[in-house]
């Protein structure tokens, strides 16, 4: 799933392991999901959303999803 | 704020940590008692009743058992994503040792000796390994 999760982390000037730990996550995490290579979960969807105070459709993007790690 | 990965995996290596030293040492122990420290020796328990040399031959399960307890709440403690890289790659070491011990029915008595089921222990566990290390490079 694309997503605006590095943009919005650039614009607060934070590191990945800053994001990580605002949002309970593990650094590799971040990266995975920066990469689009993993699509969160609605909790983690909503703790990003809360955060950036952006609806969830703001930062992530449904089109072009794919749910297999292929 | 403490990243709550992080503090589970720190919890996770002393866990492991005490667990793995316990296993050692009650692995001594259950050896000691069974065969003595000199190769070819008697230990202690050597002449006592079959049941419990059985008991002392499974002490070292105890420590096993919470090593796997440290690793269930790791599993349940960690993010999301990580949880997934540890449960996908259980089920496929699971799936790779069973078509191994599968292929290899095919073939044992006839052809080939009988193994010891550590055989099935120690093929899960590198399984898990590779297809752990392969599944975390995916998400890279």
């Amino acid at each position: 799933m694309k997503n605006r999760l590095k943009v919005l982390r650039a614009e607060n000037d934070w590191t990945q392991a800053d994001l990580a730990d605002r949002v309970g996550v593990a650094r590799q995490t971040i990266v995975a999901l920066e990469k689009d290579k993993y699509s969160p979960s609605l909790v983690l969807a909503f703790k990003f959303s809360k955060l950036f105070g952006k609806r969830v459709d703001e930062i992530f993007d449904p089109e072009d999803t794919d749910q297999s790690i292929e | 704020m403490v990243n709550p990965v992080k503090r589970a995996y720190r919890r996770y290596l002393i866990e492991i940590g005490l667990s793995t030293v316990a296993y050692f040492a009650v692995l001594w122990v259950s050896n000691w008692l069974l065969y003595g420290q000199e190769p070819g020796s008697n230990g202690p328990m050597q002449n006592a009743g079959e049941g419990w040399k059985i008991t002392i031959a499974l002490l070292p399960v105890i420590p096993t058992f919470i090593m796997f307890a440290a690793f269930v709440r790791l599993v349940l403690r960690t993010d999301e994503l990580q949880r997934r890289v540890y449960v996908d790659s259980l089920a496929l070491a699971g799936g790779i040792t069973a078509l191994l011990a599968a292929t290899y029915g095919f073939i044992e008595g006839n052809y080939l000796p009988r193994p010891s089921a550590w055989w099935a222990f120690e093929t899960f566990m590198a399984a898990w390994l590779v297809a752990a290390l392969f599944l975390q490079r995916r998400y890279r």
